[in-house]
């Protein structure tokens, strides 16, 4: 299967929702609207023979607009090709649909995404914190918050070179 | 056999008095002599300084030569809780509701840089060493500790144990010390 | 029998409460090694519904990584899986090297087969002697460590430590293998034969290990792949999929090994699964060990290589470039990767978006043992309390992988 052939169809079937593809790195690499990742996936996996999700991520882009964002890693095991889907979602609404349904390794793989980013995944069964402890009021990831705790008494920051 | 063909070493005795047919020593001694040599280890080993410790149980470095044979993972029968392996904040209430569960005299060794202040993991999730929220008697620093460095801080735990004076865990200045970490003392 | 939904096992009305006990599997218990819990509802001893709490060891690796410079990634590296450290170690280098976009040489490439190899060796030992363990043969773990005692002399004498080795370098090693390396290599092929057949002997066909494991905490392989195992425990439910054959890297595409499946993808299986690879370890460090070809031990990347220190000391262009590599003034180029290797419990990915600095942007480890953890509560529903510390043991199931 070559990649021109399936951006061709995947443009035939999505249309516009295909912000960009990129086959430079070092797999294909899509960028899509947020509001189509689970037909995607789905239609993916039924179809292209795409039948692994190796991993679900998050990132956190602060100077763009939309800035966290969601990065897929799908697996196609018949002929040993990959493909990376990023989606983009605003601070203010960061609603994405849950693929739990499709793939169950996605369960926890959310969790930790929403733990780390604050990414809301509509549809999960158990949308909790699964990393951090549970009465964790910010989302530590983001670029904003600092590693360390600011609570820390013992470490004296001028000896770290903070 | 004649008492010169001994090949085993025999611990060593406590200071005291001895004439033929009795040694007389102090009670603390006595009793702090039969504690270090059977101390019961209940190992909390939480990530890579637990792997440590089980090479230091097998075959080849033998924590059971020093009495510690029976691993206990039932806190009221464990004498001393060692700790191996980073923390987490989660995991602090855990460590503190153990040492509490344990019964009298207990010691605690920090194994590892992790237990002992955090170690590498200076992050917002990590407890920056255990001493902050149980006592502990003594720290074996490394990332992980060789088996020699844990048998070591062992062996220093035994020095602890046997010159402890027997009214310790009664006295006020124990009690404000556990009250200073937040542990319920039992009646 | 009333079935619990798994994620809501609290809502037990006063009529199930008379039939359902409620009971605490951990975060410290004897038989999880890790930390982890799990609250279990119980109808006896059959296990109804579970709820899984992990993060009790959660050490924020992916926040600290952005603020590490490349090279000091890789002690966070070896704390993940830390019974396999140098698989880990050595996957982190593959992964700087595609972004660098660096080749090495065949003796890198046969170098880091042995080391990894011998970490497979080392981590399938752990896990099969601690299934015995947890089904109560004691013997096993004891003979076996001893041959773990012997790996780890052989790291010490590559790297210096013994158990989060911190190997190589980006492009290599910093040091060749020294001859005595060599020999404690190839005393532990030898003796290490004989000392897993008398483990086997124990173990394999015995009548009790057999009936303790054999259809206990079975998964089919369309489940397994619904959930993304991979790995000895999506091998042993059938499904032939390893890193090292589907995208060889470091040369592993000159060897020839086999890989061993499964039928039922229960305990049994995940054993036999690991003990085989086991063998077939043994069998490429062997090869790699007798044709390992002359040449140098580390690529040419100046950028992450530390000039020896007599140069630095005395001559001037590489006082320059120590002082930058230390400073952090390196060029990487801009881009995002995902570099995927064969850990010793499955498809250990790194991914990486790289801003030209010092530190990656957002590095995000693939934790084999995260992804496949979730199936536990669906290979434990309707099993027996024993039967799931076993499936629990057999996952292998390393706490510093679940929550990095």
């Amino acid at each position: 299967m070559e990649y021109n052939t399936l951006l061709q169809e995947l443009k035939d079937k999505f249309g516009d929702s295909i912000l960009s593809a990129d086959d430079t790195a070092d797999f294909f690499t899509l960028v899509v609207a947020s509001d189509i990742i689970k037909q995607l996936i789905s239609f993916l996996k039924e179809e292209q023979n795409f039948i692994f999700l190796t991993d679900l991520c998050g990132i956190h882009y602060p100077e763009q607009e939309k800035e966290l964002g969601v990065i897929y890693h799908l697996h196609n095991l018949v002929e040993n090709k990959r493909i990376r889907l990023k989606i983009f979602v605003t601070k203010a609404n960061p609603q994405v649909d849950s693929i739990v349904s499709i793939f169950s390794g996605a369960n926890w793989m959310e969790r930790e995404t929403f733990d780390f980013y604050g990414i809301d995944f509509v549809g999960h069964p158990n949308l909790k914190r699964i990393l951090n402890v549970d009465f964790m009021d910010y989302h530590p990831m983001r670029k904003e918050y600092p590693l360390e705790d600011a609570t820390r008494s013992d470490k004296d920051d001028r000896f770290f070179g903070r | 056999m004649s008492e010169k063909d001994k090949k085993y070493t025999v611990v060593e005795a406590p200071e005291g008095y001895s004439a033929p047919g009795f040694f007389a020593t102090t009670l603390d001694k006595a009793v702090g002599l039969a504690r270090k040599n059977s101390l019961w280890p209940l190992p909390f080993a939480t990530s890579c300084c637990g792997i440590e410790f089980m090479a230091t149980m097998a075959a080849h470095y033998d924590l059971g030569r020093f009495g510690a044979e029976r691993l206990s993972f039932s806190p009221r029968q464990a004498d001393l809780l060692m700790v191996m392996g980073t923390i987490a904040k989660k995991m602090a209430p855990v460590v503190q509701q153990v040492y509490e569960q344990m019964a009298e005299p207990r010691w605690v060794i920090a194994v590892g840089a992790c237990a002992s202040s955090g170690g590498v993991f200076d992050t917002y999730s990590v407890l920056q060493g255990i001493d902050k929220v149980v006592p502990v008697d003594v720290y074996v620093p490394g990332c992980p500790p060789r088996p020699e460095q844990i048998i070591d801080g062992f062996m220093k735990i035994q020095e602890l144990v046997g010159n402890e004076p027997l009214r310790r865990r009664y006295s006020p200045e124990y009690k404000q010390m556990l009250e200073s970490y937040g542990i319920k003392i039992d009646k | 029998m009333k079935t619990i939904n798994s994620e809501h096992h609290l809502d037990l009305t006063k009529e199930d409460e008379k039939v359902y006990s409620t009971l605490n599997l951990g975060p410290t218990h004897p038989a999880t090694h890790g930390i982890f819990q799990n609250i279990l509802t119980m109808n006896g001893e059959t296990i109804v519904g579970a709820e899984q709490t992990i993060g009790y060891i959660h050490r924020a690796f992916e926040k600290i990584a952005e603020r590490r410079p490349y090279y000091q990634i890789t002690t966070l590296t070896d704390r993940l899986n830390y019974c396999s450290s140098p698989i880990n170690n050595i996957g982190w280098h593959l992964a700087v090297e595609k972004l660098l976009g660096v080749e090495t040489n065949k003796r890198i490439d046969y170098m880091r087969i042995i080391v990894m190899e011998l970490a497979r060796i080392a981590d399938h030992l752990i896990c099969n002697s601690v299934i015995g363990v947890d089904s109560g043969a004691l013997t096993g773990f004891v003979y076996v460590f001893e041959e773990r005692e012997k790996i780890y002399e052989i790291y010490e004498e590559l790297c210096g430590a013994r158990l989060t080795t911190n190997l190589g370098r980006v492009g290599g090693f910093d040091r060749d293998f020294t001859a005595v390396a060599i020999q404690k290599i190839r005393d532990l092929m030898k003796g290490l034969p004989k000392v897993l057949h008398e483990f086997e002997k124990l173990l394999m066909r015995n009548r009790i290990f057999m009936d303790r494991t054999i259809n206990v905490g079975a998964i089919s392989a369309e489940r397994a792949l619904n959930y993304g195992f991979a790995g000895p425990n999506l091998r042993a439910a059938g499904v032939d999929y390893d890193v090292r054959v589907q995208e060889p890297y470091s040369s592993y595409n000159d060897f020839d090994f086999v890989v061993p499946i499964g039928q039922n993808g229960d305990t049994y299986d995940r054993y036999c699964v690991r003990q085989t690879e086991l063998w077939e370890s043994i069998k490429l460090v062997n090869n790699a060990l007798e044709n390992l070809p002359e040449g140098k031990f580390n690529a040419e990347v100046p950028a992450f290589f530390m000039p020896p220190k007599e140069d630095v000391y005395s001559k001037m262009e590489p006082l320059i470039s120590h002082f930058k590599m230390v400073m952090g003034e390196i060029d990487v180029p801009e881009k995002e990767i995902y570099k995927a290797v064969e850990g010793a419990n499955g498809e250990l990915g790194f991914y990486v978006v790289a801003d030209g600095g010092r530190s990656p942007y957002r590095l995000h480890f693939r934790r084999p043992g995260f992804i496949y953890y979730q199936a536990f509560l669906e290979m434990i529903t309707g099993s027996a309390l024993s039967d799931a510390i076993l499936t629990m043991s057999s996952m292998n199931v390393i706490a510093g992988e679940l929550d990095a």
